[in-house]
């Protein structure tokens, strides 16, 4: 009975790290850009939803309407006119990495800026539903860690829906298989460049209110995630969809279950050992194919 | 008859050259007289960096007393000389800090040194001192070690880390009795740091002498994203106490995450750090009811002149004080007797008087009813307070409940824990 608490435990926390990872695998397998502004993106999304919260007091579920258009434009305008300049700069070198410093400097840029602005104190939205637990026969979970999971599911399948169905979507894929011919066939490559910035940002907005009833906010609370997710994208595939999820869910499992059997402080040592292993025997990840989109 | 008189004006000339000469070196004596009449000396903080607020009210204590101190006269046994403080930025760095000791000495030429709030700086910024012979008044810093290498003219107010750990094992024991609740089990949960590390060695020492057997000794990355699995083992194991070591963010995790999982031991302690820290109670919110904690110094502790200063400290910066200030501003007191019985600056006469300090009245009541020193500089009498968080009325707060002296008068320990309502 305890085992399964543990279980549940896990794939909540699971779900929500790859929720995380969602948005670095879409930008990575589009544009072929490692994000390292991820974190961050993620801690001002979180940052947003928890002044919104205070000044509005509505549950944080229902603030997504509000947070994640926001980090779209977030996402949409900094890829305009920030990342663009720079791939068109590059656009004749063999291995673009201004790209990936860009993203690292944007980090801290925006994590100094939240200092700046909210200060070093940490703080948490302690909602009507924070300290609630439901027990599902003998299994306890943490309520805002449940809606996680839930919201991560829901949110991993509409978005997978999106890019299988929608015009969009299949503008977004094409662009990711092989953007010179996705130009020639009449996409506009800048434009939909921009919109998976904007869209993986915009992701980031979900698992911040998923985040915030449950977790700490603080200018540097991307970094806690960001490792994860890198680790969840490679080891499910970069660019891959249910790949993020499972390798989120995977990652997640590890940690709560080997901690029953060995310290947490092992425990975190065996995420990388298993991320090794897999990189061994399958170094493109779990679902990980250059032909995916 | 010129002759002479030009002679006569070239010995006037020299003469007068010669006096000014004199009444010039006079003026320099005066000056001399002046200086002794301020007894410089210097503090190493950290003043940027992260650490810099914990800096910054670690001077502004030190301020106040100094204020109080020359305003009262001074240093009587010296002519009423003023004390000045040269402050200087560690950043919390432990090479900046020895540069920083270095430069005190040798440049601003100060006949004593104090600080420096974290351990990592006052190892090394120590072993300076030392070496010029200075001495060194750590008032914060509470490694062990820094009282333990033999050193002559290093002081210590504060109490040793492991004292904390100590003075927990027999809190439990005497609670334990008190309320008649036996106590077999004790799980551990820290940070897998230098700290953490250190509380479980003393832990290791104190609490299987005290009969209390460990079941669980959990390490945990520190600014972990999910700390659930944790707190399902310590559900598991089902220890009678749990104790604590974690900053801030990890200990309202922790907090939240036993008030989730509905896990009830017979006590929670923490291990100050996080569970003092202010934004504490506004990250975990009620969770955090009846989990007790350590210190040495708080708001409401009972002990003469301690409501007075921290209501002045209050009017003057606008915030209240906590324990590591009331350690900076006692200190000042410290300093002062010392130098009053020393009547003088010289480093040897100043260790000597540091040595024989045993000081039962004042400001530093405050800190301790006694303070002195042992052979190794460490304060024998450093107190220790144990608070709970408490509902008083509809409002959060830590309260002093023991031990029974000095405790919130009126207060009730609340033991074992009763869950959460």
């Amino acid at each position: 009975m305890g085992f399964l608490s543990v279980v549940a435990n896990g794939l909540s926390m699971g779900a929500i790290y790859g929720l995380i990872a969602l948005g670095l695998t879409l930008i990575f397998g589009i544009m072929k850009i490692i994000n390292f502004a991820q974190g961050a993106l993620l801690m001002v999304s979180m940052m947003i939803s928890y002044w919104l919260w205070v000044a509005t007091g509505l549950s944080p579920y229902i603030l997504v309407l509000i947070v994640a258009p926001l980090m779209f434009l977030m996402g949409y305008f900094s890829e305009r006119f920030l990342i663009k300049p720079v791939i068109d700069a590059q656009k004749d070198v063999r291995e673009p990495v201004s790209v990936l410093l860009l993203t690292a400097a944007f980090a801290i840029v925006l994590e100094n800026l939240c200092l700046m602005l909210f200060g070093a104190d940490y703080v948490m939205a302690q909602t009507s539903f924070s300290s609630q637990t439901l027990a599902l026969g003998s299994v306890t979970v943490s309520a805002a860690r449940f809606y996680g999971l839930i919201i991560a599911l829901v949110v991993a399948f509409l978005f997978y829906m999106f890019l299988q169905y929608s015009q969009t979507g299949r503008n977004l894929r094409a662009t990711g298989q092989d953007r010179n011919a996705a130009a020639l066939m009449g996409i506009d490559v800048t434009k939909t460049y921009a919109i998976a910035f904007g869209i993986g940002t915009a992701l980031l907005a979900v698992a911040a209110v998923a985040l915030i009833p449950f977790y700490y906010v603080h200018p540097s609370v991307g970094a806690v995630f960001m490792t994860k997710a890198f680790i969840v994208v490679v080891l499910g595939g970069l660019g891959s969809v249910p790949g993020a999820i499972l390798g989120g869910i995977i990652i997640g499992l590890i940690e709560s279950v080997a901690a029953q059997y060995m310290t947490a402080t092992l425990t975190a040592m065996l995420v990388y050992l298993v991320f090794l292993v897999v990189l061994f025997i399958k170094p493109t990840g779990i679902f990980g194919s250059p032909y995916e989109w | 008859m010129r002759f002479r008189n030009k002679r006569y004006i070239g010995l006037l000339v020299a003469l007068v050259f010669v006096l000014s000469l004199v009444a010039g070196c006079g003026g320099g004596g005066g000056t001399d007289k002046e200086a002794a009449k301020e007894i410089k000396m210097g503090t190493i903080l950290p003043l940027s960096g992260s650490a810099a607020p914990l800096g910054k009210i670690g001077q502004e204590a030190r301020d106040m007393a100094i204020e109080e101190i020359n305003a009262a006269g001074g240093i009587k046994s010296m002519d009423g000389a003023k004390l000045k403080m040269v402050y200087s930025d560690s950043k919390g760095d432990p090479a900046t800090g020895v540069t920083e000791a270095e430069k005190l000495i040798t440049q601003e030429e100060v006949v004593l040194l104090t600080g420096c709030y974290q351990s990592g700086v006052a190892m090394p910024s120590t072993e300076v001192a030392e070496r010029y012979q200075i001495p060194y008044f750590v008032d914060v810093p509470s490694e062990d070690k820094i009282t333990e290498r033999g050193f002559k003219y290093i002081f210590r107010l504060a109490e040793k880390t492991s004292w904390r750990n100590k003075a927990q094992t027999e809190f439990i024991t005497e609670m334990s009795k008190k309320y008649n609740t036996p106590i077999k089990t004790v799980g551990l949960i820290y940070e897998n740091t230098a700290w953490g590390q250190g509380a479980v060695t003393a832990w290791e020492k104190y609490l299987p002498a005290a009969g209390l057997q460990i079941v669980m000794k959990e390490p945990y990355p520190a600014n972990s994203s999910d700390l659930t699995p944790v707190v399902l083992k310590a559900k598991q194991l089902n220890p009678d106490i749990i104790m604590m070591v974690s900053y801030v963010s990890d200990a309202a995790l922790l907090t939240k995450t036993f008030a989730e999982q509905k896990v009830t031991p017979k006590a929670f302690i923490g291990t100050s750090g996080g569970f003092a820290d202010p934004t504490y109670y506004n990250l975990a919110g009620d969770a955090c009811e009846n989990f007790f904690d350590i210190s040495t110094w708080e708001p409401d502790v009972n002990r003469p002149t301690s409501k007075e200063t921290n209501e002045k400290f209050k009017q003057k910066y606008g915030y209240a004080m906590n324990a590591e200030a009331v350690k900076a501003y006692v200190g000042m007191y410290v300093i002062a007797d010392t130098l009053e019985r020393a009547a003088s600056t010289e480093p040897e006469k100043l260790r000597e008087a540091f040595a024989a300090t045993d000081l039962k009245s004042g400001p530093a009541q405050m800190y301790a009813a006694e303070t002195k020193f042992d052979e190794t500089g460490q304060m024998v009498n450093a107190p220790i307070v144990i608070c709970q968080y408490q509902k008083v009325n509809g409002k959060m707060e830590r309260v002093t409940v023991y031990p029974q002296a000095e405790a919130r008068p009126g207060s009730q320990i609340v033991w074992p824990y009763p869950g959460l309502k």
